[in-house]
């Protein structure tokens, strides 16, 4: 403890001598240093500047640009701010889409930013692979040409297997210099990329295996220094932090308040508490934090909290292959048994709100999606009776004031979580005592990391685990979590399959079909029929999945995210408001937008 | 006569020995105020590892509107992030960190004990095998494998942790055993048992072993401090199970939950498993001053 708290403290002082000395030795005019963490990542100084590598140097909106911003909408995955992309058409049948690029962009070097830089970003993300990337033909939603219109413009189509989420993810695409990454590029890569699009057999495969042969190589790339086309570029990074100047060639550069960006290094979320309680952060990203550190950052000077829709949903997930958890009874009645308010007062009170039901979906999304079927559907709220009735409806007895299996045998109720997600353990340990008041044996086990807890998870090691659902905004993505490939459904090459319980992933071991509406449905179908349904028929499917989630109880909705922003105004104003649709975006792109001056004394 | 009268003098002298011992230890004690209130400190968690479980019900009460509740009367080291009395957590949680801390020193001082003497007294080929074995040991890096160990075995008892972590410690005590022994066998009684054919069994159980009793007895307790610091370090690292009334968790929760390190609400939280784990180690340091005393003629002269 005296160790963390010490180095904690150590890290205070060099992070605040390097702010003292980056203020002073670097000079920053009138526009100021705005102090940031990167909420994505944490700061590797030895890692290249490359945006293709997951702790490369390049911070999205600063000095890392894409071809625009999606706004954060709860239902329309396709609505975006224009970036390195100043506007784009797409064809009715979502088959081909248009990008124009900012006439005035350039790269921090004074070339122009161009269609050839665009292509040969789709080129390197080809070789990282991607839902709009992806090198079979018959994957949905991948690009199958990309074609220069003019030096600026650019046409891409999409292969035979359409999905609504193109648009969104081509927009979503990565821009790097032709000029400093084309090299990475064989001369015959395009060629080799319509072997591998278009053919089948060992020519085929060949061409599959020389792109993504290319991955480590792009992955590892080391430009000299930063070229960027976004308003900040890399001065230099150091374990401590990142300094960002401005870029003179950034396309909007009047609108850009701050001359330099500072962003901090942290190692944990206490970190970002102390650099909040402290005064240093102009902007944090949403960071876990507990009531009482919120009350102490919300004491200092300026400081202040944007919150706004965040799709994402904390659920409690069964594995319906392990008994008693097949049974829709003992579902139902430890969603009755959970009291949902106690528990997101518990483990995410700043950040969550509890949730209405459980539909699969963000209460508001939830809500736009359904109107006033929403209300229509089961709230689960605490009711032990109800509970009780439903545990004797699935055989269970109950002797000497425990709940025991049908055969008698003691149940024991096991939760699983990683232990690094310290809100979820709180959440996990409040409903394992709420269980217990009821008669229910139940306990908590922590798994030592994330990635071992999805790989145990994904083989079906446990009977109940926490589990993130509703990540809109695409209905596809939101229903996915439940009905994808954690659930048995897998789509590949546009063909949907079911694998059976315990094999390929499948740990929630969901039926194929259920009944919803006096028909049986299948809701992996339905999903899958997401990706290419028109919005008319998407509301319905999406009716359908939330009333057969809210039966069938798949997972137990928890908590629905809020996210949280931390400002302080102190140096710098004209932060996004609440609920703005830029909220989860950098501030390096509401600073693209317009928005965060510099306060004038 | 002789074959009936010898054993009863023999025992007498025994139990006159035991009698002189006992009271030999409680002068040690009685010398220094420090010594029984170690004494009193060990009793107490012993007792809390005993019967501690027993004062609550199986689900500790819980308080909802008092989350991260401040010391009061009823909760004098205040609650926990659910509202549960974290003195109530201590003292539940006492039994596990008290059991490890056992099994660990029972494993660490047998498995060392019996390697090291068998190595010393046997010396040769045995010695070399034996000590290449306790090199191997004592360049283990404890905590990196505990850590991946833990990604394949949940200790959920308390006695399979005392277990790993005790066939991860003996290697000191197995060296420093071996320098004793080794040292002893050259004393001239160990050479009078050898020369009226005693056997090996008799020599190392009879002769070698009581003379190095307090120097176990010491490595024992010190042991299960180490014990303590290990499983409460790889619980408050996260990569062991959750019980919500283990120290090492508690901490885990009061710094990574609680944000005790930044605000003063969880602080409680935080230094009551801090505070026992203190006054446990104290108690047991206590202990081993006055078994120093005790086992060190020349100490007990002064």
């Amino acid at each position: 403890m005296k160790r963390l708290a010490t180095m904690a403290a150590l890290a205070s002082i060099v992070t605040a001598s390097a702010c003292g000395g980056a203020g002073q030795v670097d000079g920053a005019g009138p526009g100021g240093i705005f102090t940031t963490i990167d909420g994505s990542k944490q700061i590797n100084a030895s890692a290249p500047i490359n945006p293709f590598n997951p702790v490369g140097s390049v911070f999205a909106g600063y000095n890392g640009m894409e071809l625009a911003w999606p706004k954060n909408d709860p239902t329309d995955p396709n609505v975006f701010y224009p970036a390195i992309a100043r506007s784009w058409t797409e064809t009715p049948d979502q088959s081909q889409v248009v990008i124009h690029l900012q006439p005035n962009a350039r790269w921090s070097d004074g070339r122009p930013v161009t269609s050839e830089d665009v292509k040969v970003s789709i080129g390197l993300a080809y070789t990282q692979g991607g839902t709009a990337y992806a090198l079979d033909p018959a994957a949905a939603g991948a690009a199958a040409d990309v074609r220069i219109v003019d030096p600026a413009t650019v046409e891409i189509t999409q292969g035979a297997n359409k999905s609504s989420m193109f648009l969104s993810n081509l927009l979503s695409t990565v821009v790097v210099p032709a000029h400093v990454y084309g090299r990475l590029l064989p001369g015959n890569f395009w060629q080799t990329l319509k072997v591998a699009q278009y053919s089948s057999g060992p020519a085929a495969d060949r061409a599959r295996a020389s792109i993504t042969g290319l991955a480590d190589k792009v992955i590892a790339f080391a430009p000299k220094q930063d070229v960027s086309a976004g308003p900040f570029v890399l001065e230099r990074v150091n374990p401590g932090a990142a300094l960002l100047k401005r870029n003179p060639y950034f396309y909007n550069n009047k609108v850009i308040g701050p001359d330099k960006v500072k962003v901090l290094n942290y190692t944990g979320n206490e970190q970002i508490w102390n650099y909040l309680i402290s005064g240093q952060l102009d902007n944090a990203p949403f960071t876990s934090v507990p009531a009482a550190v919120m009350d102490r950052i919300r004491q200092v000077s300026g400081s202040g909290v944007i919150s706004g829709y965040s799709p994402v949903v904390t659920s409690l997930a069964f594995n319906q292959a392990h008994k008693p958890y097949d049974n829709v009874h003992v579902r139902r009645a430890l969603a009755y048994l959970i009291d949902r308010r106690q528990v997101t007062r518990i483990a995410s009170p700043e950040g969550g709100t509890p949730a209405v039901t459980t539909s699969g979906i963000h209460a508001r999304a939830a809500k736009a999606w359904l109107g006033g079927g929403f209300d229509a559907l089961n709230p689960y709220r605490l009711d032990p009776a109800k509970a009780a009735a439903e545990l004797k409806a699935a055989g269970m007895t109950r002797r000497g004031g425990r709940w025991a299996l049908p055969d008698g045998k003691p149940w024991k109720v096991e939760i699983h979580v990683p232990a690094s997600f310290s809100d979820w353990v709180s959440a996990a340990k409040s409903i394992t005592s709420q269980l217990g008041d009821h008669g229910i044996d139940a306990s908590v086990v922590t798994t030592a990391d994330y990635t071992l807890y999805l790989s145990e998870l994904a083989q079906g090691k446990y009977d109940i685990g926490f589990w993130l659902i509703g990540l809109g905004p695409s209905p596809y993505n939101i229903y996915q979590r439940i009905y994808g490939q954690a659930n048995g459904w897998q789509l590949f090459g546009g063909r949907l399959k079911h694998v059976a319980p315990g094999t390929e992933g499948n740990w929630m071991g969901g039926p194929q079909t259920v009944q919803a509406g006096g028909a049986r449905v299948d809701p992996g179908q339905l999903t899958g029929d997401l990706n290419f349904a028109s919005p008319a028929r998407q509301k319905q499917i999406i009716g359908t999945l939330a009333e057969v989630t809210n039966q069938q109880l798949p997972v137990v909705q928890l908590w629905d995210y809020v996210n949280t922003q931390f400002v302080n105004t102190s140096r710098y104003t004209g932060f996004p408001p609440n609920d703005s649709e830029a909220l989860r975006l950098s501030s390096g792109v509401w600073m693209q937008l317009g928005m965060i001056r510099k306060r004038q004394a | 006569m002789t074959v009936t009268v010898l054993p009863e003098v023999a025992g007498t002298s025994r139990a006159t020995l035991r009698r002189n011992f006992w009271r030999g230890v409680w002068r040690v004690l009685r010398r220094k105020p420090s010594r029984m209130a170690g004494v009193g400190i060990v009793a107490l968690f012993a007792l809390m590892g005993a019967f501690g479980p027993l004062l609550y019900p199986a689900n500790l009460p819980r308080d909802d509107n008092a989350l991260y509740a401040p010391p009061s009367l009823a909760h004098p080291f205040g609650t926990d992030f659910e509202g549960t009395d974290v003195l109530a957590l201590v003292v539940t949680g006492a039994r596990y960190v008290l059991l490890t801390g056992l099994a660990t020193a029972f494993i660490t001082v047998a498995l060392g004990t019996a390697i090291g003497l068998f190595a010393g007294f046997r010396r040769g080929r045995w010695d070399t095998a034996l000590m290449r074995l306790t090199d191997l040991n004592l360049a283990i890096p404890g905590l990196p494998l505990l850590l991946v160990l833990s990604t394949v075995w949940k200790f959920t008892s308390p006695l399979e942790m005392g277990l790993v972590l005790g066939l991860l410690g003996w290697g000191g005590v197995a060296r420093a055993v071996r320098s004793q022994t080794l040292s002893l066998r050259e004393r001239g009684f160990i050479e009078a048992a050898r020369g009226l054919g005693l056997p090996t069994r008799h020599i190392v159980g009879r002769e070698l072993l009581p003379s190095m009793a307090p120097y176990i007895a010491m490595n024992m307790l010190i042991a299960v401090t180490g014990a303590v610091y290990a499983q409460v370090g790889l619980f408050f690292l996260g990569v062991l199970p959750f019980e919500a009334n283990n120290w090492g968790v508690m901490l885990n929760l009061a710094v990574f939950s609680g944000g005790a390190l930044t605000t003063p609400a969880a602080l409680p939280y935080l230094l009551a498993p801090l505070l026992a784990i203190l006054l446990l180690t104290l108690g047991i340091v206590l202990i081993v001053d006055a078994m120093d005393e005790i086992f060190n003629p020349r100490l007990r002269e002064e």
